[in-house]
């Protein structure tokens, strides 16, 4: 995966390929006989051979890379003195701010605590504290999770009617902030 | 390349298959330390997310980013199979990582609502990032180039799989719209119930249409299903 014809070759010959199959220029997507459908698991990044090539999507590798050092990616985690787990659950979505406790910059004895406290003045999402401190989205929850635990932020809990689903009155008022723009 | 399976992921703790990780995940609100709660005064900030699925270069970036209010962010999740201690990734920091990039928009709908619009990462060993996003969700846009359909066919599996309001929006390229709208429905093989509309990804206006026919369609399928 070294490129972005490396699984397929040039386009025409992908499409040639899929219209010698499918009998068009449009394959139509197969419906779903099995209800336990499961996602596939991860797959090697090598070429696939020509007989499954029609069953595969384009590969993408501008949406993702490979750090070639190490210590890019070791360094975030020295923020969580190396844990991978938040202590708890946050989604990318919910919303943080900097608690009254955590203005007291007396309380912030570490640096990661301070960045995060500065930032979140007005509520931020998970995600924005990972990007905005160029963070991974697990180191991110791991520090914000901790900081919650001792009260140097406030996390903004969503309701969900049932099973994750947001409840009607958030989705109203969605749709009217929406129209209203 | 060594590609982590999934319980030694970064993303661990995150959901796997649905319900049954739902059902062992703690409850947050519950599980949180009682001083996170009551500390200072709390205000009332509340958000919202809606997932932005498609094709590589269909158009999900450039989708979120003519209504987000800040330029899309990217925040990125790292897999690496040296996560599982401290010490591994001291002693071996060139142990074999992946970087997943996932592209954000923010939009302040009231003073106390801010909504969310999360592309999906494009690459389809991520699906546990893509669990992770879904959770919580309004519902999904799926974006359609109809020069590469069968690009979108994984989001529109996973979506329906995992239960999630979606509609599909016909990226139209300068303006032309090359099959009809009832052909890319038959296509792909989905619901009549399931809106399938023409979209510019560029245009601020389109892509709040498109935002609003889709939270419309979440709003119908929550009604019907209490019904």
């Amino acid at each position: 995966m070294n490129g972005s014809n490396g699984d397929y070759g040039d386009d025409q010959s992908f499409a040639d390929v899929v219209n010698t199959l499918s009998g068009g220029p449009w394959r139509t997507r197969r419906r779903k006989r099995n209800s336990q459908w499961q996602p596939p698991p991860p797959v090697s990044p090598e070429p696939e051979t020509p007989a499954s090539v029609h069953d595969e999507q384009p590969a993408e590798p501008e949406e993702w890379s490979e750090p070639s050092s190490g210590p890019s990616v070791a360094r975030p985690y020295t923020w969580t003195q190396g844990r991978t787990a938040p202590i708890i659950d946050l989604g990318v979505e919910t919303l943080v701010s900097t608690s009254e406790h955590g203005h007291d910059m007396a309380v912030l004895t570490c640096a990661e605590h301070r960045a995060v406290a500065e930032l979140c003045g007005d509520p931020r999402s998970v995600a924005e504290v990972a990007a905005l401190l160029s963070l991974p989205l697990g180191v991110a929850r791991v520090v914000l999770a901790d900081m919650a635990a001792i009260g140097l932020i406030v996390v903004h809990r969503n309701t969900y009617s049932s099973a994750d689903t947001p409840d009607m009155a958030l989705m109203e008022r969605v749709l009217s902030g929406l129209r209203r723009l | 390349m060594d590609f982590v399976d999934s319980d030694r992921a970064e993303g661990r703790w995150l959901s796997h298959g649905g319900a049954s990780a739902a059902a062992v995940r703690p409850d947050p609100v519950r599980s949180a330390p009682p001083m996170a709660r009551a500390v200072g005064t709390v205000p009332s900030a509340i958000s919202a997310k809606i997932v932005v699925g498609g094709g590589f270069g269909v158009g999900k970036t450039t989708f979120v980013g003519s209504v987000s209010e800040i330029a899309p962010l990217t925040t990125e999740a790292v897999l690496t199979d040296a996560s599982t201690s401290v010490d591994d990734l001291a002693a071996t920091p060139d142990k074999s990582t992946t970087t997943v990039a996932m592209d954000f928009g923010r939009l302040s709908l009231d003073s106390e609502l801010i909504l969310y619009l999360f592309g999906t990462p494009g690459q389809h060993r991520f699906w546990f990032m893509w669990d992770d996003l879904v959770r919580g969700a309004i519902g999904a846009v799926v974006l359609v180039d109809t020069r590469r359909l069968a690009d979108c066919f994984a989001a529109v599996d996973f979506f329906e799989d995992r239960g999630l309001p979606y509609i599909v929006g016909v990226n139209c390229f300068d303006g032309v719209l090359s099959h009809s709208l009832d052909d890319v429905r038959e296509a792909l093989a989905i619901d009549s119930a399931v809106p399938v509309i023409t979209c510019d990804a560029r245009e601020r206006e389109s892509t709040k249409k498109t935002l609003i026919a889709l939270v419309e369609h979440a709003m119908r399928r929550s009604a019907a299903a209490r019904a």
